[in-house]
């Protein structure tokens, strides 16, 4: 029996989201905005493993370096066309992850973490020394940002407001093909390893293959985010690649809330702000940081997520029933 | 040429110096990660610790032995008090939050620094007595270097004892082994939990204290130890001695001949080797599992 009963969609997230990013940039300064979205791509790409796969990686500035610094060179020296940027990009945060994929999923759980840590660091050194190529330090300056050029018409992104516009589609594209991956079989696999690896691998699934390919594609994901981080402030930091970029994203997925695909977007969107404002403010802001970390971890660890679910039990039923975390349908 | 010979044997003494402190830290770190089963990320923040209390104990008493006695006794009770109060609480939630905690702590206690001892370095001079160096025939030798090897080795062989012939250390050693097990023979392992958290906390902040007239103090240098000492522990393997001592050594050996020959590949040089080992060994050195 099919029942009518008015309920949120599958869209309305989707919905909420475009509203989002029309309206973030009267709230903020454009460049802040911008930056949410890049950063929101990070999150995303991130939660596809911890939140789907379970596994914590703890260098995912190590890919965000990488395609940063790939994109940047690209511009700077072939003057490329932006999107041959990006795709040059997104390949090589995918490659690293591959190679660092490769070392690091061979040992499981605490290792695995510490593995990627050290694995990004090794990044951070590399950039490091070779100053003559990524300015060291000081990082790698001048990158342009070329009009976008398809057949016909040419895309001018220079002008904030329309690079906030090239950044916001780029994440929405990322942001429906990662949902898209989650919901498919083959995200269900992934989940079937979070859940129980063992069960997974006893069902015929190369669960290897699979963490390597989870692996890779938040690789790739974060690739193309450290590319349109590049772009938009013209020069690609150091801090792209350095460790405590890993934590800030570990960080912004987790006050959004892992348990849910969208979470980790309101986390981006907040660990930003948050990191504009206080920064602006005191120089020691990463202690205000630390504390705001230790609240979360103790108050407030499904995240936001977890807030809007606990609202929604307290809250007049909107027409649906039980939430479906707590318990089999009462249909 | 005698010369490249005294200069290799020099930076191979100093790389065993270097070396012993790395196990030192990977050994505190090991002992951690055996018995809480958490990677501390706030391990680089208690060396750096214990490298600043010394400082501050210099300030006050002029004295290098006094810190040397007394900076990581400090870390090693604020340590476990950071353990009973904070980290406990977390035990039921998940060892990711609880890695996630160290990870917070490890950048309040490095931002705590700064605004306490300011962001610029400092450098520590050894004691007097140990001042110089000692003609060793083919060359001369800083005596700090060679007191910092004599006092790890002592440090580590008083653990070595303590983990294997006494009662204290059987229980560790079961505790890494087998947690479930241990409590039902009817042993408090929070209580184990806490005193291996403080045990490996000290060790840090020992090395921090160790290593400072050699490097000297910044406030980031918990920060860029970090990394090392999770060498040392992947490469060592879990809860293992005699691993964190060995790959201690080839890491701080590494080190310190390719920045004798070839400074930028340096560090790069060991990720490397960490890299090559894995590929070959992927459960580390003398990992069993």
């Amino acid at each position: 029996m099919v029942r009518l009963r008015p309920r949120l969609g599958p869209l309305t997230p989707w919905v909420l989201l475009g509203v989002a990013l029309l309206v973030l940039p009267d709230l903020m300064r454009t460049t802040v905005a911008t930056e949410v979205w890049i950063f929101a791509i990070l999150a995303l790409a991130f939660n596809l493993l911890l939140g789907y796969t379970g596994l914590l990686s703890f260098g995912q500035a190590t890919f965000f370096g990488a395609g940063a610094y790939t994109a940047g060179l690209l511009l700077i020296h072939q003057r490329v066309h932006p999107l041959v940027a990006l795709a040059a990009a997104a390949l090589a945060g995918g490659l690293v992850a591959a190679v660092v994929g490769y070392l690091c999923i061979r040992r499981v759980g605490l290792y695995f973490i510490m593995l990627t840590f050290a694995f990004n660091l090794m990044a951070y050194f590399i950039v490091y020394q070779a100053s003559s190529i990524t300015g060291g330090v000081d990082g790698l300056p001048g990158v342009p940002r070329p009009p976008v050029n398809l057949y016909f018409v040419a895309w001018d992104i220079r002008p904030g407001v329309a690079y906030y516009l090239f950044v916001s589609l780029i994440f929405f594209l990322s942001a429906l093909v990662l949902k898209r991956v989650v919901d498919s079989p083959l995200g269900l696999v992934f989940q079937a390893i979070r859940e129980n690896e063992a069960r997974a691998a006893a069902l015929g699934y190369n669960t290897w293959a699979f963490k390597r390919l989870a692996f890779v594609s938040s690789g790739a994901f974060s690739g193309l985010a450290g590319a349109l981080y590049g772009m938009l402030f013209g020069i690609v930091p150091i801090d792209t690649i350095y460790w405590v970029t890993s934590g800030n994203i570990v960080f912004m997925t987790l006050i959004g809330g892992t348990g849910s695909f969208f979470g980790p977007i309101i986390g981006a969107i907040f660990f930003i702000w948050l990191a504009e404002t206080v920064s602006v403010r005191w120089e020691r802001w990463p202690l205000i940081f630390g504390l705001v970390f230790v609240f979360v971890i103790f108050f407030f660890r499904g995240g936001f997520v977890e807030v809007w679910r606990r609202l929604r039990a307290v809250l007049p039923k909107s027409g649906r029933g039980v939430w479906p975390d707590y318990g089999p349908s009462k249909d | 040429m005698p010369d490249l010979a005294a200069t290799v044997t020099i930076q191979l003494f100093n790389g065993l110096v270097v070396g012993m402190i790395y196990a030192l830290i990977g050994i505190g770190l090991t002992l951690i990660l055996g018995l809480l089963d958490i990677p501390n990320f706030a391990h680089g923040a208690l060396y750096a610790l214990g490298a600043y209390l010394l400082l501050q104990l210099l300030g006050l008493t002029g004295s290098f032995w006094l810190g040397l006695l007394i900076a990581p006794v400090v870390v090693f009770i604020l340590s476990m008090l950071l353990e009973r109060l904070l980290i406990r609480p977390l035990y039921p939630v998940g060892s990711n939050y609880v890695l996630l905690f160290t990870f917070a702590v490890s950048v309040i206690v490095q931002e705590l620094i700064i605004l306490v001892w300011g962001p610029v370095g400092f450098s520590v001079l050894p004691p007097s007595i140990l001042a110089g160096s000692v003609e060793l025939g083919l060359f001369s030798y800083p005596r700090y270097h060679i007191f910092v090897m004599l006092v790890s080795v002592a440090v580590i062989l008083a653990l070595w004892l303590l983990l294997e012939r006494t009662r204290y250390g059987a229980i560790m050693r079961a505790g890494i082994e087998n947690k479930t097990m241990v409590s039902a023979l009817g042993i408090d392992v929070y209580r184990l939990f806490t005193l291996g958290f403080g045990l490996g906390a000290y060790l840090a902040a020992l090395a921090g204290v160790l290593m400072a007239p050699i490097r000297g103090l910044m406030p980031y240098m918990g920060v860029d130890i970090l990394p090392f000492a999770f060498v040392v522990v992947a490469l060592g393997g879990l809860g293992n001695i005699i691993g964190a001592i060995a790959a201690g050594l080839i890491i701080g050996v590494t080190q310190s001949l390719t920045t004798q020959f070839w400074p930028q590949g340096s560090t790069i040089t060991i990720f490397a080797v960490m890299a090559a080992i894995l590929l070959i060994r992927p459960q580390g050195l003398f990992g069993a599992r």
